[in-house]
């Protein structure tokens, strides 16, 4: 384990003093039931789960804490029904838009007090924005990972490239795998999120984070000639032939053969990505792991970073302890824990925890943490309401199969806008 | 007799026929082989494109392995045998019963009754998806095996029923009004002269529901949905975690998971023909 932050000593100790007066607020006897709905039912998150309520109720013997376990999908449709009928005291969401309606039906409770007296605005500021709806902040984090490029290192050294920063230089590394005979993207569109990334990234590049949010929150048409200028950077690469041919007949995985055996020299991926190329044999020497280059010099940079967050329901009975367990889940040591290697293997959302020493995961984590001014985005299915993600993001593969299909595309896309805001 | 035996034919027709069948079946059997052939081979296999070609590395022992000691599997099979058991149990008994009424005894209603059962059987179920589901629920028997055990054994009384009374029906009367004069009381007449008869009956129907039933994936997924409750058949999909799917270990647990029945089918194959066409030819 290596910490990021190199304050050394100085901010060791404001972390023992932050979480210690965090610990001490929370000792003060909690008692009764707590009830946790959680959506962590994956093998790795399950574990962590129960590990957390474990330790939290070492540290309070007298509360009673129930934890209920649904699966991942079922969840999605059961919270609609027990944030009202049968609300628990803590509960599992995502954050962004996908919380919004949530939010604004008076279902989750705000929470910036907490906040404030437990130093969350320091320690979690990265992901404060994507909490944040109104004047109010209404959860926190436990975990994110990054999105970004990740490229085969030695293929571009056997060409003579950098890692490019700008579109400019993004194009001409292109053109120059394409001349070696290899695709420059990897891409499987089947299941259709994939094309969702790099819309998301083509269009905070060239429209910025605002914009992105509001046209992900159907404020602004999709005919709008902003959203054309984002598909025309798209075009640029699509005719170029930058993208792995009959991509729609592959899933993620599927796809990621083509860069493993060579034939493609990139992919715009989350870092669960690197797990099976490095099981697939590529080594850390191989991989390399770019943040998506940028197209307008006056934009600033922002990223696409997936978070899952607790939240307390309006309804909740045990506010007290409810408060407690949201501090120490996100308290700098068990942040560091639970995002460790043998845990989820993801990104730490406190500023002072470590980060796993993981070529990648360290990456992730200075780029979110330093280099991505404009904001954090949750990812276009996350942003965008279910109906419209659908329906836009295979308007996404439609255009990248056949690019001449752009306008019949976005008039698509504006009727949905108009039918499901 | 039709269709002409092989044997009788002539030599040409022979030869093409022992040609055809062996690629008919290796056709028909690809898919399976398919998974047999994913189930020995190292996850890294599938991000290197390597799908079809020697594995890497042999890892079947590995992955086998890992599906009994690494995932929840055991808990999957032990629920589907505690799934599959009662409701064989409890579907033959309740369909030797009905069975045994409606074939014996005559009453007004009679037919209808016994059309009420077939008619069951022609319910697309996809259909009472919903209503199941709420009903379930409502009784607080969502996401348990006993309501999953429940809904089977209601489900599957009235194809049963058929079975049984079409069987009964097919008995020698004489035996139960020799009984009758004898003075035997009707439940006697029931536990000791028909059910004996019955045995080949009870257990053709019994592998025949075991195969139903274990294989069942629709109702699995409907009316339950964590590791205490899911048969093995909806259990398999934990394998695709959340960001990736595990083919070489959901292979290897398919294979697991299709072992029983297919046990079940060659240790008492005699019975499952048997209860196929028990009825058709009288």
């Amino acid at each position: 384990m290596r910490s990021i932050f190199t304050t050394g000593a100085a901010a060791l100790a404001a972390a023992t003093i932050l979480s210690g007066s965090a610990f001490a607020e929370s000792h003060a006897a909690l008692s009764g039931d707590l009830v946790i709905f959680s959506d962590m039912s994956n093998p790795a998150p399950r574990a962590v789960m129960e590990g957390m309520v474990e330790r939290f109720g070492e540290m309070h013997p007298d509360l009673n804490i129930e934890l209920t376990i649904i699966d991942r999908e079922a969840y999605k449709t059961q919270i609609r029904n027990f944030l009202q009928a049968n609300p628990p005291d803590v509960a599992n969401w995502y954050a962004g838009n996908r919380m919004l309606p949530y939010v604004e039906a008076g279902l989750f409770t705000d929470i910036s007090d907490l906040w404030e007296e437990g130093g969350l605005t320091e320690t979690l500021a990265s992901t404060q924005a994507s909490m944040t709806i109104g004047d109010g902040i209404y959860g926190v984090p436990y975990t994110y990972y990054q999105w970004g490029v990740y490229y085969r290192e030695d293929i571009f050294e056997e060409l003579g490239l950098e890692a490019p920063e700008t579109w400019d230089e993004e194009i001409a590394n292109c053109q120059a795998i394409i001349d070696s005979g290899r695709f420059c993207y990897t891409i499987g569109t089947k299941f259709l999120w994939t094309a969702g990334g790099w819309f998301d990234y083509l269009n905070m590049r060239t429209n910025g984070y605002d914009f992105h949010m509001a046209l992900t929150n159907g404020e602004i048409p999709w005919t709008d000639d902003r959203v054309r200028a984002t598909f025309a950077n798209w075009q640029q690469l699509i005719d170029m032939g930058a993208f792995l041919e009959n991509h729609q007949t592959y899933s993620w995985q599927e796809a990621l053969p083509f860069m493993v055996n060579g034939e493609a020299a990139a992919y715009l991926m989350g870092n669960f990505a690197v797990a099976p190329m490095r099981e697939a044999g590529l080594t850390d020497d191989q991989i390399g792991f770019y943040q998506f280059p940028q197209i307008d010099p006056s934009i600033e940079m922002a990223e696409d970073a997936p978070t899952d967050t607790f939240h307390i329901p309006s309804g909740a009975n045990n506010v007290e302890a409810a408060r407690a367990f949201l501090l120490f889940v996100t308290s700098a040591e068990n942040q560091t824990l639970i995002n460790g290697g043998d845990g989820l293997g993801q990104l730490p959302v406190n500023s002072q925890s470590s980060v796993d020493d993981d070529e990648f995961l360290s990456a992730g984590f200075e780029m979110l943490s330093q280099n991505s001014p404009g904001g954090i985005a949750q990812f276009f299915d996350r942003d965008a309401p279910a109906e419209m993600a659908q329906v836009a993001m295979q308007g996404f593969q439609t255009f990248m199969v056949d690019p001449s299909s752009l306008d019949s595309v976005l008039d698509r896309l504006e009727q949905a806008r108009q039918r499901f805001y | 007799m039709f269709p002409t035996p092989i044997a009788k034919t002539s030599r040409t027709w022979q030869l093409t026929y022992q040609t055809l069948l062996p690629v008919a079946m290796v056709l028909w059997l690809l898919p399976l082989l398919a998974v047999m052939w994913f189930s020995i081979k190292p996850g890294a296999d599938f991000t290197t494109g390597n799908y079809w070609g020697l594995p890497s590395s042999f890892e079947g022992f590995a992955n086998y392995f890992l599906v009994f000691t690494g995932s929840d599997m055991p808990r999957y099979l032990w629920n589907s045998v505690m799934i599959t058991v009662p409701t064989v149990a409890g579907a033959v008994a309740l369909s030797c019963m009905t069975g045994f009424a409606l074939g014996v005894y005559r009453f007004k209603g009679n037919l209808l009754i016994f059309f009420m059962f077939v008619a069951g059987n022609f319910v697309p179920f996809q259909i009472l998806m919903v209503p199941v589901r709420d009903l379930t629920l409502d009784m607080g028997l969502y996401d348990t095996r006993i309501g999953l055990v429940l809904f089977h054994i209601a489900f599957q009384t009235g194809f049963c029923t058929l079975f049984m009374r079409n069987f009964i029906r097919a008995l020698p009367r004489e035996l139960i009004e020799a009984a009758r004069v004898e003075g035997v009381s009707e439940w006697r007449i029931f536990w000791y002269v028909v059910l004996p008869l019955m045995r080949p009956a009870i257990a053709a129907l019994a592998v025949l529901i075991f195969t139903f039933i274990w294989n069942d994936y629709f109702w699995a997924v409907v009316l339950t949905q964590s590791p205490e409750s899911q048969p093995v058949t909806a259990g398999i999909t934990s394998f695709n975690a959340q960001y990736r799917a595990m083919y070489h270990l959901m292979s290897a647990g398919s294979i697991v998971a299709a072992i029983p029945p297919v046990a079940m089918f060659f240790a008492m194959q005699k019975h499952f023909i048997a209860g196929l066409t028990l009825g058709a030819v009288k």
